[in-house]
């Protein structure tokens, strides 16, 4: 008797628990939140978390258009004055109401080195921001500035809460359609929907993140049921199991990444184009898309993503060409002069070190296969393979020779290119300098007329495809699986507006 | 025996000096810049040179080392540079999760491991002995995070028994509760820690059957045991009273320092079962060069160890009259 009564409490708490929690979507994400704070947002999880919370002034769609969002309108009087006119009777999830003076003060905390935020440097540009009236703000910008609308998305916090000890690294207060629930560290954030929201309450009886940091093991909680999204990164290995089975829907998308091998042109070989280009053709990029990253990425042709409105597929870089490469290294004076199998010149042997990250088993796969075919042909390649920090510590230094890499999150060419490839810039590791380039550059960033811009990304991305300071192997690409049940429109960056219908 | 666990505890004192300064000397010999993780890709220079000034990392080695042991002899561990929070608050949330699962694994390891070692010991040479053998064998050359991924496909997709991530209800509560009469909360948190703990403990489970096997084997050929024997004494007696107990010693002695594999094996088993423990954000501050946090984990399992291994110590002479701590 007692046993009995045991077992039926037990039975009707674990179906208690499943009818309360049937309607919660549970989305696996492979690391925690740090912070609720969506100005110093760093990983992916907090992107989604705070694009969820948080409203920003524009709101990208899920083809990266700009959409209004707290602000309903904005303007462009001269090339370097932004007016965005707010939304009125936008409440916080605290029930306070939205006014210029939280935009205001969300990108002047922003700007402030002391906040250590991450994404600073996308706002630098701006010269002051300021509160014209209660729903009226102002943007001046030192000069002319055409990505920052797209960046615009960044969530507005609440000044007042802020400012008054609110703790908004672990209790958020924002505007968005879902609010904190709870948060377990390291294991769970639960969102739940802010009945009070702008667009009217959302559809939903909430989001929850569930962290696990292993590919494999998402994906296996996917299958038994635990999880109702998983998306990018996923394993090679897991994928063609999941696609096969029919109980969930699977899309690929072009991501806004590329993976790239950065040339470093100070290096005192790697300095000279036509050698770049020959061991460029020595990439066999069909077989690592494919075979490595399982065809969810594409092959690359150049340094703009097939998704971007500057795209233009008849800019190329050299494709794989092995023989195309011996006569290359010929016509620069390599040759296997004494036989040993490696290409020299002057009694030099053509020496190159590889490098990547260990953290991501991908890069690491596609640069052993890049590495054998470069052994084969001739190319004495090496391989050197350390975690994150010390590997981009080396890369940001000039200290690598030909470096395995990647850039996310490019929802403007300028995103990739001005930092990258213009003289001296920011991320110009590999010391890269063409005076034309740079003017192109500084045009696309000033010009406002998208025609313009393109046709100044067009003529740098021609450049560059044909000098290779990066040489671009893949656009990557972003999958996501879910179940029947969830209703969703994939999105690139990988935000979950569309589960929720807002 | 007071006077002794006193004397053992000053002890720590040293040793926590030690472990500091090791692990400190460790990250300044390893590259890679927290500012600069910190940033992101996307950061000039100078921002980079602005963050290391604005979290200290411009002053010399000797001032941070020093300026830390003053930290800690005022409870003050820092501030984690990623999560935003103090370094002691952080370990205080995940360092609960870690000890349930830990603790779970070593019962879990000694039970199966002494059934198996006295059973292997007692059937000697027979298809028994093999059999735990075999095990042992296969236990202690798993890779734990292979064993915990195929655990996963087991018994959460194949056999739907057990939830396949996270954790349940915190196991004290739960425990509390179920004397009280309301087991269901005891049920959903084991049903959680049951998977994590298996793996962690089954490695270990190996490795104890192993000890027990052999130090069983040795006690059973002793002069004593004839003689109980030779008393008619029921042979359950003899092996769980009289074997068990003189084999024990060293068994112990092999758990608490085992302890620290299970600690160890945390860092695996969390990232595979989303469990929110300690493991897990080690490896996320030591990936993101996260300095304070990383000294601040090292230090508490350095000094759970430590306490395990006093209690072992303890246990000593609880176990056997013989020895007198002094």
């Amino acid at each position: 008797m007692k046993y009995a009564r045991m077992l039926a409490t037990v039975g009707l708490t674990s179906l208690a628990a499943t009818a309360a929690t049937a309607e919660i979507t549970r989305l696996g994400a492979d690391v925690d939140s740090a912070t609720m704070d969506p100005r110093i947002q760093r990983n992916t999880t907090e992107y989604r978390v705070n694009n969820l919370v948080y409203d920003g002034l524009i709101k990208l769609n899920a083809d990266l258009q700009v959409e209004p969002g707290l602000a309903e309108s904005w303007e462009n009087p001269e090339p370097t004055i932004w007016i965005f006119n707010l939304r009125e009777n936008v409440t916080f999830h605290d029930g306070s109401t939205l006014v210029a003076d939280d935009v205001v003060y969300t990108f002047e905390t922003i700007l402030d080195p002391d906040l250590k935020a991450r994404f600073r440097s996308l706002f630098t540009p701006i010269e002051t921001i300021e509160a014209l009236d209660a729903n009226t703000v102002r943007i001046t910008l030192k000069e002319p500035y055409a990505p920052l609308l797209s960046y615009l998305d960044m969530g507005i916090v609440s000044k007042d809460y802020v400012e008054s000890g609110g703790d908004i690294q672990s209790v958020p207060v924002g505007t968005g359609p879902l609010q904190l629930a709870n948060w377990e560290r390291g294991a769970k954030i639960t969102l739940e929907p802010f009945e009070g929201y702008w667009g009217g309450a959302p559809d939903t009886e909430g989001i929850e993140f569930v962290v696990v940091g292993d590919n494999t093991a998402r994906a296996q909680a996917f299958e038994a049921g635990d999880l109702d999204i998983i998306q990018s990164p996923l394993s090679s290995q897991d994928i063609g199991r999941l696609v096969e089975n029919t109980q969930f829907q699977n899309e690929i998308l072009g991501g806004l990444g590329i993976t790239y091998l950065n040339f470093n042109t100070a290096h005192p070989l790697l300095s000279d184009p036509a050698l770049r280009r020959a061991l460029a053709m020595l990439v066999d990029q069909e077989t690592i898309v494919n075979a490595i990253y399982e065809g969810v990425d594409q092959v690359a042709t150049s340094i703009l993503l097939p998704s971007s409105w500057a795209y233009d597929a008849s800019i190329t870089q050299p494709g794989f060409d092995p023989e195309g490469a011996k006569a290359a290294f010929a016509a620069a004076g390599w040759t296997d002069s004494n036989g040993d199998g490696t290409l020299d010149k002057d009694g030099q042997p053509l020496s190159i070190v590889l490098s990547t990250h260990s953290e991501d088993p991908n890069r690491i796969q596609s640069l052993e296969y890049i590495q054998a075919i470069m052994l084969e042909n001739g190319v004495d390649a090496s391989i050197s393979i350390a975690d994150w920090p010390a590997f981009s510590e080396g890369v940001r230094g000039g200290q690598h020779e030909i470096a395995l890499l990647g850039w996310l999150n490019i929802v403007d060419p300028d995103r990739l290119m001005f930092g990258q490839f213009h003289t001296g810039g920011s991320f110009n590791w590999g010391s890269y300098s063409n005076s034309e380039v740079d003017a192109h550059l500084d045009t696309g960033r000033s010009a406002t007329e998208i025609g313009d811009r393109t046709a100044a990304y067009q003529a740098a991305a021609a450049i560059i495809a044909d000098e290779l300071p990066y040489f671009v192997i893949a656009y990557q690409g972003y999958q996501v699986f879910h179940t029947n049940e969830v209703s969703l429109t994939p999105d690139a960056r990988g935000m979950m507006r569309s589960v929720i219908g807002k | 025996m007071l006077w002794y666990a006193l004397r053992r505890l000053a002890l720590f004192v040293p040793l926590i000096l030690g472990v500091v300064a090791v692990t400190f000397g460790i990250m300044q010999l390893v590259p890679g810049d927290p500012a600069a993780v910190l940033l992101g890709d996307e950061a000039s220079e100078e921002a980079v040179r602005e963050i290391r000034r604005s979290l200290g990392l411009d002053r010399p080695w000797w001032v941070r080392l020093g300026s830390y042991y003053l930290d800690l002899a005022q409870g003050d561990m820092g501030i984690s540079y990623f999560q935003n929070q103090p370094v002691a608050d952080a370990i205080r949330q995940r360092v609960v999760p870690t000890l349930e699962v830990a603790v779970v694994a070593l019962l879990i390891s000694i039970l199966i491991g002494l059934a198996l070692g006295v059973a292997a010991a007692f059937w000697r040479g027979t298809p028994v002995d093999a059999a735990s053998m075999l095990f042992a064998q296969l236990g202690v050359s798993m890779p734990v995070f292979w064993f915990g991924i195929l655990l996963m496909y087991l018994l959460a997709i194949r056999l739907d028994l057990l939830p396949s991530i996270g954790r349940g209800p915190p196991l004290a509560g739960a425990l509390g509760d179920a004397i009280l009469g309301r087991p269901a909360a005891l049920v959903d948190s084991l049903s959680h820690i049951a998977m994590p703990a298996l793996t962690l403990g089954l490695t270990n489970a190996a490795v104890i059957s192993r000890l027990v096997r052999s130090a069983m084997l040795e006690t059973l050929g002793q002069d004593f045991i004839r003689t109980a024997h030779a008393k008619g004494l029921l042979t359950f007696r003899i092996v769980f009273v009289h074997a068990l107990g003189n084999a024990l010693l060293p068994v112990v002695s092999v758990i608490g320092l085992r302890f620290g594999a299970l600690l160890g094996g945390a860092v695996l088993t969390e990232s595979i079962f989303g469990w929110p423990g300690l493991g897990q954000l080690a490896v996320s501050a030591i990936s993101q060069r996260d300095l304070p946090l990383i000294q601040g984990i090292v230090l508490t399992f350095a000094v759970a160890f430590a306490i395990v291994n006093l209690l072992v110590d303890l246990l000593y002479a609880v176990i056997d009259p013989r020895i007198r701590l002094e």
